[in-house]
C-alpha cells in the first residue's frame, strides 16, 4: 500500500487529535485526555513550538472505513542530557490497527531518526507501558534498550494541586 | 548559611555547571558516562536555539566551598509536550553539593521551578529518579510527587546512536 511521511501541518490537528485519543484508549487512561487541536494548533505551529510531528497519510482509494486519509503520526521533541548531551524524545507513536504490518510504523520512526541525526541527537529516548508487548517487540527489535530495567530510572510527576501548593511556597 | 541567590545561568557559568553535573553523575554512580563538554553546554544552552534552561545557586565568597567554589548548586529544565495534557516542564538534572545541604537551597529551587511551571502554563513537572535513589525519592514524595512508572507502569527505552543511523537510513 502507498503512503506518504509529512511534517503536519495546522490542519492536520483534528486528525492527531482524534488518533491521540484511539491511542490513550489503548493505552487504557482515555479519561487522562485533556487537551483538543485547538491547544496542539498553538503549542505545535506558533513562533515558539513546543512539539513537532510527522504525519502517515494514504491515498483516498485506501482511505479507511470513517474516511480518513491520515493513519499514523510520530510526535517528538528534543530534551537534554548533561552526559551527552542532544536528545530525541519521541513521545507518541501511533498507526490505525487497519493499517498496520504495511510498515508504516517503521517509516515513521526512521523519519524521527533522521530528524534526530540532523540536528545532532546522540539518541532517541520514549517511554513504553510495561503491558505494551507488540510495542515492547516492535522496539526491541531495533534496538532499543529498557532503562528502567537495566538502571533502575522510574518517572515521577508534580502535578495539579501537588503543583500548585509547591508553587504557592515560593519566595 | 542563610546567605544564598538563585539565579539564571549566564554563558561565564558552564565550567561549573560541568563541575557539578559530573559530582551528580559519580553520586549516580555513572560518572564514565558524561562525555558532554563545557563548549557543547555553551552552544547548546545559551546558542540560537537553546536545548534547556539553568538556574544555578550561588553563595558569597566568604562561604565558598573547600575548593573554593562560589556556585554550589543548579537545576537544569526544558519544556516538553504530553498530548494528553499540553505544556510540561521537565526537570533534567537537580543537585546541590553536599557541604551545602541542609539550608533549604533545594527547597528553594524546586519552589522556584514549580512558579516557573505555573507561570508558563505548565500541567506538570515531570523527571526521573533511579529508584535505588530513596533519599531524593522520599524528598520528591514529601513534596506531592507520583511515581508514574509504579503507578502506571511506565518504563524508559532508549536508542543509541548507532541504531538510530541504522533506522534513518533503511
Amino acid at each position: 500500500m502507498k503512503f506518504t511521511i509529512c511534517p503536519a501541518k495546522p490542519e492536520d490537528c483534528k486528525d492527531i487529535e482524534r488518533m491521540i485519543m484511539e491511542l490513550a484508549v489503548y493505552e487504557k487512561m482515555p479519561d487522562q485526555v485533556k487537551i483538543s487541536h485547538k491547544e496542539l494548533e498553538r503549542d505545535g505551529f506558533g513562533p515558539n513550538p513546543f512539539y513537532q510531528c510527522v504525519v502517515a497519510e494514504v491515498p483516498e482509494e485506501h482511505m479507511s472505513k470513517d474516511g480518513h486519509t491520515k493513519v499514523g503520526y510520530a510526535l517528538f521533541f528534543y530534551t537534554y542530557s548533561t552526559w551527552k548531551g542532544r536528545t530525541v524524545f519521541m513521545e507518541d507513536l501511533y498507526v490505525m490497527p487497519e493499517y498496520r504490518g504495511k510498515g508504516i510504523g517503521k517509516a515513521l520512526m526512521a523519519t524521527v531518526a533522521k530528524v534526530a541525526k540532523e540536528q545532532h541527537c546522540v539518541r532517541l529516548q520514549f517511554s513504553v507501558l510495561d503491558w505494551n508487548k507488540p510495542s515492547l517487540d516492535f522496539y526491541l527489535a531495533k534496538g532499543a534498550e529498557d532503562l528502567t530495567a537495566k538502571e533502575g530510572w522510574h518517572f515521577l510527576r508534580f502535578h495539579g494541586i501537588a503543583l500548585d501548593n509547591l508553587a504557592q511556597e515560593a519566595p | 548559611m542563610d546567605k544564598f541567590i538563585l539565579r539564571k545561568a549566564e554563558p561565564k557559568d558552564v565550567s561549573d555547571i560541568l563541575r557539578l553535573i559530573k559530582e551528580l553523575a559519580k553520586f549516580e554512580e555513572m560518572e564514565e558516562q558524561v562525555v558532554l563538554t563545557e563548549k557543547e553546554l555553551l552552544e547548546d544552552g545559551f546558542g540560537d536555539h537553546p536545548f534547556y534552561h539553568c538556574v544555578v545557586a550561588e553563595v558569597p565568597k566568604d562561604k565558598q566551598s573547600l575548593e573554593g567554589y562560589t556556585v554550589v548548586g543548579f537545576a537544569m529544565y526544558y519544556f516538553t509536550y504530553d498530548p494528553w495534557i499540553g505544556k510540561l516542564l521537565y526537570l533534567e538534572d537537580f543537585y546541590v553539593m553536599k557541604e551545602f545541604r541542609g539550608y533549604g537551597m533545594g527547597s528553594e529551587i524546586l519552589k522556584m521551578l514549580s512558579e516557573t511551571a505555573v507561570k508558563t502554563r505548565c500541567s506538570g513537572m515531570h523527571f526521573i529518579v533511579a529508584e535505588w535513589n530513596t533519599t531524593s525519592i522520599e524528598f520528591y514524595k514529601r513534596r506531592g510527587a507520583s511515581d508514574l512508572s509504579h503507578e502506571e507502569g511506565w518504563r524508559l527505552y532508549e536508542i543509541d546512536k548507532c541504531n538510530l543511523l541504522k533506522m534513518s537510513s533503511k
